[in-house]
Parts: structure tokens; sequence; C-alpha cells
């Protein structure tokens, strides 16, 4: 592949460039961050895996609350365990300055689908209601809040009224919302 | 059964508008059996047999953008793969065409690269909002768009007016003037500065911009009216200033809008935001670029507390609907009667500002301490009335009781108006004083102005507007140093409850930004009078980014409570724009009201500073002569008019089809929708017959 753990290949480096928003900055520095994680043994495997545990000691992922969904959704594995480079590339383009509202809400949507079926039903509405507050009780919202802030929710968003919010759905909330893209960003 | 058949159901929803391709075919998808770690269908988000799909029907269509694709790297190696394999036939042109597009797209990707590396303060930027939030960001990103800006201009008049008057200064002193046909005792200007001081003099003089800085590159007064004519070469110093001032202004107006641009077309699309707030919360409240512990606890805290309004103002607004007569008309009279009361309080101050000023101008010759203060005191009083006016008129927004955004944008709108036409009084009185209210007095009937008072009277007003923006960075500082450090300290040192309730400072946007539209208000207002003002504008505010950067990390804790409307960026930017328009007000009355004094800057011997573009105008040949009366001709400028009507009734129109078809698909949706349960019951219905036939 021509790249070793310490150094990319310039081949590489510019493939990297056409498939993501990353400029080459960011992609050095992402490769250093990245086998900074990888633990000795690892580093000497063609194409390493950073577990989970270690992906979230970085500082930009460690309080987030939406932390394990993110690794989940961009990990290639079969177990939804662990980045590769490359998946970790892909995280940080979506999640990039120059990437596209599609790309963006597409992912948005698949880290909020907390049951991976497709669909924002009531439960996955609550835990992400949850997340957004805080999981202690005092944060929480209390249960007739919950509900009405659902119902609420439902009846903005559900156009075909089928109980759920799918993909084009949500995209046509996000469209609505000018803040969005400078709010789903994370840089190293 | 039934759950299993509705989420096939909405699958198969998504299947044809999961995620669009520029082809806009709809992919094919397959709902794969449970994973063993899950309950329920595992939903597969990657398309199935893409590549194909590709390869069939690519023909000359341009290559997709594989980043924008959402699927993980190795799909996209695939696909770009198969891309690069076919060869699809291309004519000449079309291959030109396509190697011109990806050199540009390399060239734009080193641009971007180049300006991410040099772009000013962005990791400082970056450690803001993540620690304090995007409202707090948005208010140092507008300082950094002021310093960009301001260091632009100052580059501006630097190269067409400074340089230019600084060369041909010591190339050729007093060279071809005008006739003077003034009066002498107009001509007299004594600028001289007291050879015999105190050593403090000099001190006051800096911050005064009087004695030895007076009669300096700095101030108008210096400007010397030569025009140098050449053989091949000629410049016109005065003609260079003025339409250095215009080109000025015309700069900031479009860098201005040029940024403002995205954000109001997209406020415009989205409109505004009454429906859908709470998806919206949902959806899009999380900042994923939050660091740290605090900053997220933070920034639940602040969703929790968001959420909580909103369902409580729902509540309350249900209750109010239901609200009798008679109360209503207490709350509205109330209302009246306070936006009265809050009125009052700025006609008090703006007539504070007036007696300041003229008492300020009648006691300009004493000397000493006391000299600066009366020099100072429309700056004082100006400051004082914006400190204590807006803290009143908060206090006033909460009896009205409105909701808590609308208190919040009220309260805030009554501060900007206070601020900005605080400053249009201050240049109303100097004007008044200076032309003695339109030459009614005989004081101003030989020289059209007051000679005896203002000798120079651009160089006063460029001083007066000097001294405005040094007092407002010393204000800065010194709030910074003797009011916020020592309420840190008593804060974390003291355990008295009274105090832990009142607390840390907090960062509050509004009043800072507008501090900063003040600010650059003068600047223009004075950059005609002082053209190295905006240079010092930008030490200024670089001096403001970091004293804020301070006393954000040290002695502040963020706000609590945000309102999404004032934290935009197109209200920061209609404010600006409203300072904008005030100044050139100012630019436009003196540029071609007012005589210019005849003793001193490059326009002494003309009646208004305008009349120098129609004199310098016949001097151009008459080619250019008769094409620049064309097109101020009406044959030229109606058809002009007509034109840009009919591009404007095409886009409306336009926008209105567009809004309908919205509505149609929308209900199209429902439609569907209906028929798909329909369907479904009509399923179990049969299935039941036949299960219980059988």
């Amino acid at each position: 592949m021509g790249a070793t753990a310490s150094h990319l290949g310039k081949d590489l480096l510019s493939e990297y460039q056409e498939l993501t928003f990353l400029t080459k900055q960011e992609i050095l520095l992402a490769h250093k961050r990245f086998t900074e994680l990888l633990s000795r043994e690892d580093k000497n495997l063609p194409e390493p895996r950073a577990p989970t545990e270690a992906i979230l000691t970085l500082p930009e992922l460690k309080s987030n609350p939406f932390r394990e969904r993110i690794v989940r959704v961009f990990s290639t594995s079969e177990s939804r365990d662990g980045l590769t480079f490359e998946d970790f590339l892909d995280l940080l383009s979506a999640f990039s300055d120059s990437a596209t509202l599609e790309i963006k809400s597409h992912y948005a949507f698949r880290i909020f689908d907390f049951d991976d079926d497709g669909t924002l039903d009531e439960n996955d509405l609550e835990k992400l209601v949850n997340c957004l507050t805080g999981e202690t009780d005092d944060t929480r919202l209390t249960p007739d809040e919950m509900k009405q802030l659902i119902s609420n929710i439902l009846e903005e968003s559900d156009i075909d009224k089928d109980g759920t919010v799918n993909l084009s759905e949500f995209q046509h909330v996000i469209s609505r919302s000018p803040d969005f893209v400078s709010s789903f960003k994370i840089v190293l | 059964m039934n759950s299993q058949l509705r989420r096939q159901g909405s699958a198969t929803a998504v299947q044809g508008t999961g995620y669009t391709s520029d082809q806009g075919s709809p992919r094919l998808r397959r709902v794969t059996s449970s994973r063993s770690d899950q309950n329920g269908p595992q939903f597969n988000w990657r398309p199935a047999s893409a590549a194909q799909e590709d390869a069939g029907q690519e023909a000359a269509v341009p290559p997709k953008d594989l980043r924008a694709l959402p699927m993980p790297m190795a799909l996209k190696r695939a696909i770009s793969q198969v891309q690069q394999m076919q060869v699809p036939v291309l004519s000449s042109f079309q291959s030109w065409k396509r190697s011109k597009a990806k050199s540009l797209s390399r060239a734009r990707k080193s641009i971007g690269g180049f300006l991410h590396y040099i772009t000013l303060w962005r990791r400082s930027l970056n450690k803001i909002g993540g620690n304090f939030g995007d409202g707090v960001q948005s208010y140092f990103l507008f300082l950094r768009f002021l310093v960009v800006l301001n260091f632009l201009s100052s580059m501006l008049i630097i190269g067409f007016v400074l340089i230019p008057s600084i060369v041909f200064r010591s190339v050729a002193s007093d060279s071809v003037t005008m006739t003077d046909n003034g009066t002498a005792e107009c001509r007299q200007y004594d600028h001289k500065p007291d050879p015999l001081v105190r050593y403090y003099s000099y001190f006051l003089d800096l911050l005064s911009g009087t004695g030895f800085m007076e009669y300096t590159y700095l101030f108008y007064g210096y400007y010397r009216n030569t025009m140098v004519a050449e053989s091949d070469f000629s410049y016109n110093i005065p003609l260079a200033y003025l339409f250095t001032a215009v080109f000025y202004f015309a700069f900031c107006l479009i860098c201005i809008t040029a940024r403002a641009g995205t954000a109001v077309r997209v406020a415009v699309a989205t409109g505004g935001g009454a429906t859908g707030s709470y998806s919206r919360i949902v959806f899009t409240g999380w900042d994923f670029g939050c660091l740290g512990d605090t900053a997220t606890k933070l920034k639940q805290k602040n969703l929790h507390y968001q959420l909580q309004v909103d369902l409580e103002e729902e509540r309350i607004k249900n209750e109010a609907a239901s609200l009798t007569l008679r109360r209503k008309v207490l709350l509205y009279s109330s209302r009246i009667f306070l936006s009265l009361v809050a009125f009052g309080l700025i006609i008090a101050a703006f007539f504070g500002i007036y007696q300041a000023t003229t008492f300020s101008q009648s006691k300009v010759k004493e000397t000493g301490v006391l000299g600066l203060f009366y020099e100072y005191l429309p700056s004082i009083v100006i400051t004082v009335g914006n400190f204590v006016v807006p803290v009143l008129c908060d206090q006033i927004a909460l009896l009205e009781r409105y909701n808590p955004s609308i208190t919040v944008i009220v309260a805030l709108l009554r501060s900007v108006f206070l601020r900005m036409v605080s400053l249009g009084v201050l240049l109303f009185t100097l004007w008044s004083q200076i032309t003695c209210f339109e030459g009614v007095s005989e004081e101003c009937a030989l020289c059209h102005y007051n000679h005896k008072s203002y000798p120079c009277w651009e160089t006063r007003v460029g001083q007066e507007m000097y001294k405005l923006t040094l007092f407002d960075l010393l204000i800065t500082l010194a709030m910074l140093v003797l009011v916020e450090f020592p309420r840190r300290m008593v804060v974390d040192n003291s355990s008295n409850k009274l105090i832990q309730f009142v607390g840390r400072q907090e960062f509050l946007v509004p009043v800072n930004v507008l501090g900063l539209v003040y600010g650059q208000t003068v600047v223009w207002t004075g950059a005609l009078f002082c053209p190295l003002l905006p240079l010092i504008n930008t030490l200024k505010f670089v001096i403001v980014f970091y004293a804020k950067k301070i006393t954000l990390f040290s002695n502040c804790r963020p706000a609590a409570k945000t309102f999404r409307s004032t934290k935009s960026k197109v209200f920061f930017l209609l404010v600006l724009l409203f300072g904008w328009s005030l100044a050139l007000v100012a630019l436009i009355y003196s540029i071609a009201e007012i005589h210019p004094s005849m003793s001193c800057g490059p326009f002494r011997s003309l009646t208004s500073m305008w009349t120098i573009v129609p004199d310098s105008f016949y001097s151009l040949s008459l080619t250019t002569q008769g094409f620049l009366y064309f097109i101020g001709s009406q044959r030229f400028s109606i058809p002009l008019f007509l034109f840009f009507s009919v591009v404007m009734c095409y886009f409306i129109a336009l926008a209105s089809v567009y809004g309908k078809s919205v509505d149609l698909l929308k209900t199209q949706l429902k439609l569907e929708a209906r028929d798909k349960q329909f369907l479904v019951k009509q399923i179990e219905e049969l299935s039941r017959t036949l299960g219980v036939a059988r």
C-alpha cells in the first residue's frame, strides 16, 4: 500500500485528498494523532485498527455524549469496534469544515439512530434527548415534559405520519437550520 | 408482525430517497436479517451493486464528487477505480474542459490549504468556541473580521493618499497650487506648538491629538493641495483624497454585504424560525466542537434550559389565549407607557451630550489636566450615558413582560439606537458650532465657517474622533483591570452567600458587539478627517482581542442562557450596516455642504470638497467626457432600470412557484402514507380471514 505506520506515501496522500474533504495538513495531522493511539504491536500490522477505548481518549471525543455512537457508525469491522486509519479519515472528513450538508446530515442521522433500524422512532428520540440534556437525574426532563417534547417533535417533522422520522424528513429539518453545518464540526 | 411490516415498509420508503445520486436513479437496498447482536433488522446503508450500476450508466457524465458519498473509504476507492477504468468517448473539447476543471480544483485546493495556514488566530478561536460555546465565538469571529477590514482599508489609504503626499512633499514642495481667492484673514492658521511647554504636555498631546501631534500626517490639515502634472504622469492629491474616502466606504460596504450574503440567503430560505423549533433544537442543537467536561456539562445545561423554556412558553401561551379583556388592556397600556419612559430616557441622554459638547467647545483654550478633562467631556458623557441608559432599558424591558426572546431583542435595539444616535448628536453639535447654525451669525459671514474658533475645523473634527477612539480603548482596559479582575478575586476568596449568588462576570455577547460596532462607526466618521484612523483602529482592535481573550479565560463564566437570535451573524452585520449608513450621511454632508477651511488641507481653495470632481472632469479628453455623459443620461439609465425590474419579477415568480410545488409534494407524501397504512390494514384483515377460514 505504500504506507508504513510512520510515513504516508505521496500517492496515497493525494488519493486521500481526492476521496475526503480534508486538506493535506489535516491528513498528516490525523496520521500523527492516529499512530499515537496505536499500541506497539499494532503499529507493525499492515492495516492497524485502533481499539475503541483508545479512540475515546482523544480530547475532541472524550466528553462528547455521542462518542460511542460515532465510533460505531464509522467503524467498518464486523463487530463495529475500533477504527482503521481510513475509517478515522472518513470520520474527520464528515466532520470537517468543507463537508457538504448532505453528508453531514446523513451521518448525523446514523449517529442518532440508536437501534440502527434506519428510522428515528420514539425510543431513539428519547435516548437522543437524554444525551443532549445529560444523564444525571437533575438534568433529565420529567416524563411529562419528555412525552410533550417527543409528540411535538413528531408533529413537526414526521411528514408522512408513520410515527417515525426517516432520513428525508430528518434532512428536511436540517436544511432549515443554518447553524447545523458549523456545529457538526470536529477539528483536530 | 405489524411492527416488522411497518419497519420494512418504512425501509422501502427510504429506498428511493436514501441518498441521491447525480443521475437521480434510486438504488436498490437489501434489508438484511437481524445480526447476532441486535434485535430487529439491521438497516444496511450500503448500496448493493453500486459499482455495476455505475458502469452501466456512465456514458458522458462528469465524474461524481466521490468525497460527498456517505460510504466507507474502501468503497469510494473501488468506485473511483471503476470510473478510471472506463474510457468514455469524449470529444477533444470535452476532454480539454475536464482537464481544465481538474487543474482548477487542484489550484483551489492549494489556495485553500494556504489560507488555512495563514488564517489569523485560528487555534485561539477554536479553543474559545469549544470552551464557551459558539455565541462567544461569534463575537470573536466578528472582531477578527473587523481587524482584517480595517487593515485592508488602511493599506488602501496609505497607498493612495499617504505615500503620494510624502513623496510629492519632498519632491516638489509648494508646486502648482490653485489660485487662492479667499481673504487673507481666513487663511491664518497658527499650528506651531508652543516651544516652552511643561514636560507632561507631550503625554496630554498624545492623548488628545493637539500640540505636536496636530500638524502631522495624522490629521487632515497637514495635507497639501499639490497637483503634480509631468509629461506622462499626473497625480491630483485632492482628487485622490476624495476618491479614496469614497472608495473606502464602498469597499467596506462590499465586504459587509459579501459576508452577510450567505447567512441572509439561508435566513430568507428557511423563513425565520418560528415553526419546527423543537425538532431543530433536538436535531441540530448539539455542538460537536465542545471540548472538555465543563463545556459539555454547560452545553447540556443550556439545552435543558432551552427545552424547558420552550415547553413552558407553550404552556403559558395556551393559558394566555384565555386572558380576559380587562387584563389585556392593562398589559398593552403598561407596555406603551414603559416604551415612552425608555424613549424619554434616551432623549434626556441626547440633551446631556449636546450640552456637554457646547460646553467643551467653549472651553477649548484651557491647558493642563483641567483642559484635558474639558477636551474629553463629550466622550465621558457619551460613555456614562451608554452605561447607565441600557441598564435602565433592560429593567424596563423586563417589566414589559414580553416572552424572554423578545425582551432581549427589544432591550438590545434600544441600546443600538442610543449608541448610534448619541454619536450623531455629537456630530450635529460640532457641525452646528462650525457653521454657526447655517451661517446666520456674523462670525461665519466672512469665510462661511467660524474661522476664529476653528481655523482648521476638519482637524478639530478629526481630533474629536481620535479622542473618542482612544477613550473607548482606555475604558475597555480600565474595566478589565479595575472591575473584572477584582470581581473574580472577591468571588473566589469569599464564601458569602450573596457574593456567590452574584458570581463571576458573565461574558455578555450583545453588549460587547455593540461596543465594536460603535468603535467602527466612529472610525468611519472620522476617516475623512484623520486618514490614519483605520490603522490606529486596527491596532486598537488587536489589543481588544487579546484583552477580551484574557478576561474571558480568567474572569468569566459562560452564559447559562443564550438566545439564538442575538448570536446570529446577520444581526451583527445589520447593526454594523446601520452604523455605516450613519457615517455615510456624515460623509455626504461634509463633502457636499460645508465649506472647507481656507487655511489648511487639500481642499483649501474650493467652495466645497465635491467641486474638485467637476473641475478635474473638464481636464479629461472629450471622448471620455462624452462617454461619462452618456452613462449618466436618461437614455442609458432608464432601460437599465427596466431590465433589472424584469429580472427581479422573474425571480419572484420562480420563488413562488417553488413554494407551491413544495406544498403540493408534502400533501402528496401524506396521501401516500395514508394509502400505505390502508393497504397494511387490508393485508392484516385478509390474513386474519384466511387464517380463520383455515
